[in-house]
């Protein structure tokens, strides 16, 4: 991703930019001036000539849509000035108000999200709260040195300032507790708050940008820059913010990790605005230029497909697998799009695009502009805009809308929505305990209205993709990071909220990217745990036997795990994940759990018992354990348990503890360690007699003309394995040992009987020992 | 030959005490009665009431003074073109010495421009080498998926 610069000059320092629609921006210069800079025609015309005496510091519109409903109020917006007045000026350029606000310059003014209310603050350091119509209706702080900087929490119910180095998060409410925090080593200049994420933004003079939670625990931290950070803004939609300074225009994950630089020749930048759409930057620089800036060369893939934005309205289809190209051209702005399941889905200014293949996609119009969000499933995408969220067919067909009281589609994001063949589910803003669930096709609430409550606050939800409806499970993480599983279609009782697991460490990202998903085609879970990958390759054994849970998991352990990842897609084998960096970091999973999964759901048990055996993991035979269990097929998961029933009981009945141990560690797999446990243990026999049970003929062997001991044991059993099979001895030190010793089954069976009764001797003996030790 | 007009201007002013003192010798002579009447004859026999001596005398000193102003004029004029010039030249010398004093601070700030194009594009170099670096990282976790791939496509073409 990087973004486009187009530099426009035009008199004076200009002071502050301000988007109306996402083709229209109104700038304000030192020489008085406010202009209109129309993009598509590029055109610029003055909109009024201010008085001589008004110089003008910031301006902001008024918000133009809340909760979807638009605005009444005609278009106008607050300029604040440096005779301490701010004045509210319609769009024509017509100064309706000027009200008296500060001594000194207003240095900042915003209106909060419904417009209901405006906040300045002032170099007389005092932040002021005022109604719609410009009345005063309270002074919220007071402090000896100015204030530079202002932005509303996303709930309106708070705001953040700037004092000296340090951020201020207030309460409008009185009595709430007021956070305090050092955040910079010099004077912080601007801050911002994006309502979607809820992340807090700041840069200062000691040439830094930091990204904070809400909380003022810090998520990231940039390197020193040449020059002080003068502005910076967070894109609406939360995934990407700007970052102004001297000749400089930075584009950032909003992890805080840097996109692009871009070196312009701008003078310092001092006022930094986003379109509405996220998709256009415009900036105030300090040499007169106005600078517009665009996203591109963004890039999605999909299996073997990888897709660019070369232009705003083009995008380039590449075929990895035979380099084929294919260009896609847009007639408006593209402002959104994925790839998955095999679609395309592309949403422009004014139409969504649907793709299949690259040659006749399918076009509707949209209603409103800004699309925030796309998610696909296999059989339908969601959409969602400022006002609602829309289920569209990849026909194009509007299937539902669903609809809730307190629904505010401009502040969803991807963690807090999570769509399936069958079922949405939306974190509650309202109360984050609740998880509303909807059917797909009706947009009705789901089953019997009730919604799923946990008994913690959720940050993070995701749906399984397969298998049928009334199966469908949810996964959710609490605020204390633990992972729970649930079943969101029940009939009757309420449903199980079962733990399986605990993900990222608590203390940081929290709200902070994806942390866990599901695989696009198997009920496979992929999570971060304790800086581990975990695959769970059956996470609803859960409900049949939580004893196996631990055994249906994989993880992976490296460094590029360790570093704040989160994950980004989980298709097919392949796991793509980002680190807190930015590098792209991918793991693989192996094929056979999702083909177990697939012949589960088509009932063909022996194909699955012919998997696990081929694939000899346990892991694999604890899943299949548990999906014979799930669908009662009892057959099949005492095929799957037996082995292990008998395998334990066997293990019980060892006499000494280095066997049961040796065992043990058999049973997990780990047969060279087993070995080297029991020949330090001096049981040789028991060692020999491992690698016979693992037919390792040559090992056995070896070992015992290297101890001198049960060669003919070993020339004993390896006959018997042979006639069974019918094939004669083929190997030639087997055939060598065969001549000089005969085979006695009476003798053979005496010597085991003496090597096992010397063990439990040996064991008494230790156990005799110990307890005498303890007793003085 | 400026000066010649000023020595010039001088000599009238001498000869011009002159006449007087020419004037007393007459009357000191006195004798002619149309003299001392003060009528005097000159060459040609016209009666004059100026002594001839003083009247040509006195067309002299006209005539020079007429040559005096001429010369005064004409040096005037000279000393006019040359106060012209030197101002044009004193303006030309003005403009060349902005010039020059630009020019040696433009020299200054080249150097400065240099650093700051320089620390520009260090910070463009360190960006493209963070960039790189997550394609390190990208490529190397590739490598990993595509060895284990290879692995697995091994083990299960032995298992067959």
């Amino acid at each position: 991703v990087r973004t486009k610069i187009n530099i426009n000059t035009r008199g004076e320092l200009v002071s502050c930019v301000g988007w109306t629609t996402a083709d229209e921006l109104y700038s304000c210069s030192e020489d008085h001036q406010i202009l209109n800079w129309n993009l598509p025609t590029s055109e610029t015309s003055i909109v009024v000539k201010l008085p001589d005496d008004l110089y003008p510091v910031d301006l902001h519109w008024f918000p133009k849509t809340v909760g979807g409903k638009k605005q009444a109020q005609a278009e106008l917006f607050v300029l604040t000035s440096t005779d301490g007045k701010f004045h509210l000026v319609s769009k024509a350029g017509r100064i309706e108000k000027s009200v008296e606000a500060h001594k000194g310059a207003v240095l900042a003014a915003r209106w909060n999200y419904d417009g209901s209310a405006l906040i300045t603050a002032g170099e007389d350091g005092q932040i002021k709260i005022w109604s719609k119509s410009g009345m005063l209706r309270s002074t919220l702080a007071s402090h000896g040195s100015a204030v530079y900087s202002v932005a509303w929490g996303p709930d309106s119910d708070r705001i953040l300032y700037t004092l000296g180095r340090q951020l201020v998060v207030k309460p409008l409410q009185p009595s709430s507790k007021v956070i305090q925090w050092k955040a910079h080593d010099g004077v912080v200049l601007k801050v911002d708050w994006n309502s979607v994420n809820d992340l807090i933004l700041s840069g200062g003079q000691d040439c830094k940008y930091k990204v904070w939670d809400s909380y003022g625990r810090l998520l990231h931290s940039s390197s020193s820059h040449d020059y002080p950070v003068t502005s910076l803004s967070w894109a609406p939609d939360g995934e990407v913010f700007a970052v102004g300074s001297f000749n400089t225009l930075r584009l950032c994950d909003k992890t805080g990790w840097s996109y692009a630089l871009e070196k312009p020749n701008t003078g310092s930048v001092f006022s930094l605005a986003w379109s509405a759409d996220s998709t256009q930057l415009a900036g105030a620089c300090g040499n007169g230029h106005v600078i517009f800036a665009h996203v591109v060369e963004q890039h999605w893939e999909w299996k073997n497909f990888i897709i660019t934005l070369t232009k705003r309205r083009t995008m380039q289809v590449r075929n990895v697998m035979n380099d084929a190209v294919d260009v896609l051209e847009f007639r408006d702005r593209v402002i959104k799009s994925s790839l998955a399941y095999g679609h395309l889905v592309v949403a422009t200014s004014l139409q969504c695009y649907v793709y299949k293949n690259w040659n006749t996609p399918l076009i509707f119009d949209l209603k409103e502009g800004t699309v925030s969000l796309i998610l696909q499933a296999e059989k339908h995408f969601l959409l969602l805009d400022g006002a609602g969220l829309y289920i569209f067919s990849y026909e194009g067909r509007l299937i539902s809308s669903p609809k809730f009281p307190g629904l505010r589609a401009d502040i969803l994001n991807a963690q807090g929505i999570s769509l399936s063949n069958d079922t949405i589910a939306i974190r509650d803003k309202s109360d984050e305990k609740v998880i509303l669930l909807f059917d797909t096709l009706t947009g009705k609430p789901c089953g019997d209205g009730k919604h799923l409550t946990h008994k913690l606050e959720v940050v993070e939800i995701a749906l399984d993709q397969s298998g049928p409806s009334n199966d469908r499970k949810i996964a959710l993480i609490d605020k204390n990071r633990d992972l729970y599983l649930t079943s969101v279609r029940h009939i009757g009782r309420e449903p199980k909220i079962c733990k399986i697991g605990k993900t990222l460490r608590g203390d940081l990202f929290v709200n902070h990217g994806v942390t866990i998903i599901w695989n696009d085609a198997a009920n496979i879970l992929c999570g971060i745990q304790d800086n581990q990958l975990t695959v769970w390759y059956y996470p609803s054994i859960i409900f049949t036997d939580k004893e196996l849970l631990q055994k249906t998991l994989l993880t992976k352990d490296s460094s590029d795990f360790s570093r704040a990842p989160h994950i980004l897609s989980f298709v097919g084998t392949l796991v793509t994940l980002r680190r807190g960096d930015g590098s792209l970091v991918y793991s693989n999973v192996l094929p056979y759990p999702a083909l177990l999964h697939e012949y589960s759901a088509s009932a063909r048990w022996e194909d699955a018992l012919r998997l696990c055996r081929f694939a000899k993991d346990q892991s694999l035979w604890a899943c299949l354990a548990g999906m014979a269990m799930a669908n009662r097929e009892l057959n099949t998961a005492e095929m799957a348990y037996l082995p292990r029933v008998q395998y334990i009981k066997f293990i019980k009945e060892l006499p000494s503890k280095e066997s049961s141990l040796a065992h043990m560690l058999m049973f997990s797999g780990q047969v060279q360690e087993a070995e080297a446990t029991l020949l330090q243990a001096g049981l040789i026999y028991q060692a020999i007699q491992v690698n016979i049970d693992l037919f390792n003929w040559e090992r056995a062997l070896e070992l015992a003309v290297k101890h001198k001991t049960h060669v003919d044991t070993v020339l004993a059993y390896r006959e018997k394995f042979l006639q069974r099979f019918g094939r004669m001895e083929m190997n030639k030190r087997f055939l060598q040992y065969s001549e000089g010793v005969e085979v006695n089954w009476e003798k053979i069976q005496a010597k085991i009987e003496v090597e096992l009764s010397k063990e439990r001797e040996k064991a008494a003996n230790v156990s005799v020992r110990t307890s005498l030790a303890t007793r003085r | 030959m400026a000066k010649d007009p000023l020595v010039m201007a001088k000599d009238p002013l001498v000869m011009a005490k002159d006449p007087l003192v020419m004037a007393k010798d007459p009357l000191v002579m006195a004798k002619d009665p149309l003299s001392e009447a003060g009528f005097y004859f000159d060459e040609v026999d016209k009666l004059r009431v100026l002594e001839p001596e003083v009247s040509q005398k006195t067309s002299e000193l006209k005539d020079e003074c007429k040559e005096f102003v001429d010369k005064i004029g004409q040096f005037q004029k000279i000393v006019g073109g040359l106060i012209e010039l030197v101002d044009e030249l004193a303006k030309e010398a003005e403009t060349e010495k902005m010039m020059a004093i630009g020019a040696r601070n433009l020299l200054k700030s080249v150097a400065k421009q240099r650093e700051s194009q320089q620390q520009q594009l260090h910070a463009l170099i360190t960006e493209k080498k963070t960039q790189l670096e997550r394609y390190r990282i990208e490529y190397e976790a590739l490598s990993k998926v595509e060895s284990e791939q290879n692995e697995f496509i091994d083990q299960f073409i032995l298992q067959k």
